[in-house]
């Protein structure tokens, strides 16, 4: 893409101590785009959040915002603002002037405020609350305020830091709705800092995943899930059947039991340890189609929960791989597969991935 | 991975045959040792005798100390008219706001330190603030009134206030201290993220968080500072004296009855003052203004 993103991190670290919270990361986030930061508690998703706002300097490296270099700006500084995991919202003041703080702070006229907060709390369906105290709204009525407090301000970047973790799950449902719509409307780029996966996958235009301070993957929900670039991208994002084997001549070798064919892969060297990643939806248990890997195993266990029907079928001692089938209107009850039956499954062959 | 299949739910336990009474009710059957009833009363008559005397003299018709001879307040008018105590009052109204104002000032800014501060000098220093509350208060008495002469400051009403103020300071640190750990770090930040300079965020929404405690802690010097005598008697000078010190002189020369009226006086005022003290954080809806009084 050509146009400037609206935020670079630029090989950015930040390092306690001898530990590093994020260590060299480099991304792009692109003007309007809905992205979300991805991964397990420690990550470093937060720390790079909060090294966007300006609330943690880097110990390497730098943060632009549009082109610029804010690095040594403090947050008052930069044209972005933030919707708070706790949502720190000002209890001493009434919804309106949580709402109208910013505005203030920049000067912005007494008409044009009122105007402003009274446009934004209708947008987040908080008119009619406006003179209340935070104090006495529910959960989901808090994260509205914090939500308008910021996006009232027009900032370039909307930085959220796991906003509907506090919430239960229908809530979280319906806000998840509710905020893509809102960024549609704003067109304002967002940040979203999540440990929830579906939330992420659901959400985002383009998503980051994070482990230990890294970037292990940066795409496409579609992408990220589809052609995971790591062992842990792939068993974070969804299911994943990860088997160890070793690469030799187009096939992976258990160590025990039969060898998956995988296809010629580029750049694996014969003899090299491998992993397998196959999702549990794209395996197949009947209909095969020509091209396809075929391989026989018994059933262990039968998982029926509604939609779905998980199997678990072991292939070689020690080796279970889960498959997982619709529950569709054509499905019979009693075409299920029952425990200890041999099975044929296979897979198409770009459906099974090779990872270091 | 583990079945999902759900097994029947254990039947509820049948309830019980009637044959169990309604649950005792506590305490009902524990006697009350009427011995621990007697210490009480014992002790609370002790306490308050002596000032329940002070009051009701002070009232009296006559000039006797010992005899009550009819309800009158000529000893409150004797008072209002006595210029030397009533100059002694005004100095001690400005030495409790100096301290108040002072004390306030310096122990909130202590506490938001000593919260955010995680170096270890910072923790030493909160350490060393607790020491003026063990501290015998003739001790720092005598070491103040050392500490002015040998910098050659003349006694005087000055030198009193900076003596409460360093003594009061620890009092509204260590109030303030735990409502400051107790704010969302977030709050300030967020504050900062809407375009506010770390002052505007202290002012616009920390002192804001604080103001209840900062009240009652507040009130609290005003009270403790008042009536406090010690401290303020090695440190005063001569003229004008606080109210507690001039009284101590007056009753060396025979005790008169306007010291009963201006006991009394002070006794209702220091009473008012704690209560309000106390009611101060539920006028702002919330908890947390004295916890150390209230014992919450």
């Amino acid at each position: 893409m050509d146009a400037t993103p609206a935020v670079r991190l630029d090989g950015v670290s930040k390092q306690f101590g001898d530990s590093y919270a994020v260590r060299d990361v480099n991304l792009d986030i692109e003007a309007g785009e809905f992205f979300s930061l991805l991964g397990p508690s420690g990550c470093g998703k937060t720390t790079s959040l909060r090294m966007i706002g300006g609330f943690t300097d880097p110990t390497a490296g730098s943060v632009l915002l549009a082109g610029e270099d804010v690095t040594d700006l403090p947050p008052n500084r930069r044209n972005v603002n933030t919707v708070f995991q706790s949502y720190a919202l000002f209890d001493h003041l009434s919804v309106a002037d949580n709402v109208a703080f910013g505005l203030r702070r920049k000067g912005v006229g007494k008409d044009e405020i009122g105007e402003r907060v009274g446009e934004m709390l209708e947008l987040v369906q908080l008119d009619g609350h406006a003179l209340r105290k935070p104090g006495t709204l529910s959960g989901g009525q808090r994260q509205r305020v914090a939500l308008a407090r910021a996006l009232v301000n027009r900032p370039a970047v909307l930085l959220l830091d796991e906003p509907l973790a506090a919430l239960d799950l229908k809530l979280r449902r319906q806000m998840q709705v509710e905020l893509k719509q809102i960024q549609r409307e704003v067109g304002i780029t967002f940040v979203f800092v999540t440990h929830d996966q579906d939330e992420a996958l659901t959400m985002s235009d383009r998503l980051a995943v994070m482990s230990e301070g890294r970037v292990e993957q940066c795409g496409t929900p579609e992408d990220v899930y589809e052609h995971p670039a790591s062992r842990f991208v792939a068993s974070f994002m969804g299911t994943s059947n990860l088997v160890d084997g070793v690469y030799r001549d187009g096939k992976v070798v258990l160590e025990q039991g039969p060898a998956l064919p995988v296809g010629r892969r580029e750049g694996v060297g014969d003899g090299s340890s491998v992993s397998v990643s196959v999702r549990p939806e794209k395996i197949w248990l009947s209909d095969f189609e020509p091209g396809m890997s075929v391989l026989r195993g018994v059933i262990r266990e039968t998982v029926y929960s509604g939609a779905t029907t998980t199997y678990l079928i072991e292939v070689a001692p020690g080796v279970t791989l889960s498959a997982l089938e619709q529950n569709t209107a054509r499905a019979r009850m009693e075409d299920r597969w029952n425990g200890g039956e041999t099975v044929e499954f296979g897979w198409r062959p770009e459906h099974c991935l090779l990872l270091d | 991975m583990t079945s999902t299949r759900v097994t029947p739910a254990p039947a509820e336990p049948a309830e019980r045959p009637g044959r169990s009474p309604a649950p005792r009710r506590r305490g009902r059957a524990e006697r009350r040792p009427r011995i621990l009833i007697a210490v009480t009363a014992l002790f609370f008559a002790l306490l308050y005798l002596p000032i329940g005397v002070v009051a009701l003299y002070s009232f009296n018709a006559k000039k006797s100390l010992t005899v009550f001879g009819g309800f009158s307040l000529r000893w409150y008018r004797a008072f209002l008219h006595d210029d030397v105590l009533i100059s002694s009052l005004g100095t001690s109204l400005k030495i409790s706001l100096a301290a108040m104002a002072g004390s306030v000032l310096l122990g909130v800014a202590l506490a938001i330190g000593l919260v955010r501060s995680r170096s270890r000098l910072g923790s030493l220093a909160g350490l060393i603030m607790l020491v003026p509350l063990i501290t015998p208060e003739i001790v720092t008495g005598v070491a103040s009134m050392l500490l002015f002469k040998g910098l050659g400051v003349t006694l005087s009403t000055g030198t009193v206030m900076l003596a409460e103020i360093t003594f009061s300071v620890s009092y509204v640190t260590v109030i303030l201290r735990s409502r400051v750990a107790a704010l969302n770090p977030e709050v300030e930040e967020a504050a900062m993220d809407l375009g506010a300079t770390r002052w505007q965020a202290v002012r616009l929404v920390t002192l804001p968080a604080l103001l209840p405690a900062v009240l009652a802690s507040a009130v609290l010097i005003f009270a403790l500072v008042f009536d406090d005598f010690v401290l303020a008697y090695f440190t005063t000078g001569v003229d004008p004296q606080p109210l507690p010190v001039r009284i101590y002189s007056a009753i060396r020369f025979g005790v008169r009855p306007t010291v009963n009226a201006v006991g009394t006086l002070m006794l209702a005022g220091s009473v008012a003052l704690i209560a309000l003290a106390l009611f101060i954080p539920r006028l702002f809806g919330r908890k947390g203004g004295l916890d150390i009084l209230s014992g919450s």
